[in-house]
């Protein structure tokens, strides 16, 4: 109900939302592949290649916070803690693991 | 920023090139020694200066709070974004999705402004005038 009151005083524009998650899952996509080459290249294996990815996702949304958000994440998502922070990391896993296991097994196996 | 956003890309992708190839040729000759610290470095800064880039490319945010957008689009305008249709036409950013209404123009300016606030009596004065001095100027 208050969160209805308040977005019934200061309304949200639909298209900037779809914008900006739109902007966030592009550059997700592309990071957790380039994750994957990485975490293959260095020979990761089992959990130290899911947490070398944590900690990427977790650079990468620093990066989008200081440069994209100016550090006024709530200005941009509604939810800055789910729309930024976790945003599309579940889903950039498989492209991770995509080129994590490509990548290893063209440099080290 | 997009040219230093494209700058760091291709650093970045030259030096991820090169680390990708020294370890491949590191593992082909020593199948079972550690990788050397500095192809590690090397592999760690590509992937950070490539993710910067990334980052610095994509296109800006949106402010999503209706009153910080739209006074966003008040102040700027329509402008071009870079950005050509095949045609030839420049691809403008969003305006205001109200500006047909021409609230603008009617109020304090000195613009007829949306069509329900015509000041109608003082239209028709205006007419009077203009058809009591003969229908001139």
């Amino acid at each position: 109900m208050n969160e209805e009151r308040e977005l019934a005083i200061n309304p949200i524009v639909l298209t900037s939302m779809q914008h900006n998650t739109q902007v966030v899952s592009n550059i997700r996509s592309l990071t957790a592949s380039l994750f994957g080459v990485a975490a293959g290249t260095l020979g990761m294996e089992s959990y130290t290649g899911f947490v070398f990815y944590l900690i990427g996702t977790l650079i990468v949304s620093g990066l989008i916070f200081s440069f994209r958000a100016e550090g006024k994440a709530s200005e941009y998502f509604h939810r800055p803690l789910g729309d930024l922070w976790g945003g599309d990391v579940v889903s950039g896993l498989s492209s991770f693991v995509l080129t994590w296991t490509l990548f290893y097994g063209l440099v080290r196996a | 920023m997009a040219f230093l956003g494209a700058t760091l890309n291709t650093v970045g992708l030259i030096f991820l090139t090169h680390a990708v190839y020294s370890t491949h040729e590191h593992t082909a000759t020593f199948p079972h020694a550690p990788l050397p610290l500095d192809i590690t470095i090397e592999l760690l800064v590509s992937i950070l200066v490539l993710s910067a880039g990334i980052v610095l490319t994509s296109p800006s945010l949106k402010p999503i709070e209706w009153a910080r957008w739209s006074g966003k689009l008040q102040r700027e305008g329509r402008h071009g974004e870079g950005k050509w249709t095949r045609e030839g036409e420049e691809i403008l950013s969003e305006g205001d999705p109200y500006a047909f209404l021409g609230l603008d123009g009617g109020i304090g300016g000195k613009g007829e402004g949306r069509m329900g606030f015509w000041d109608v009596r003082g239209k028709r004065k205006e007419y009077a005038e203009w058809a009591r001095s003969g229908g001139k100027n």
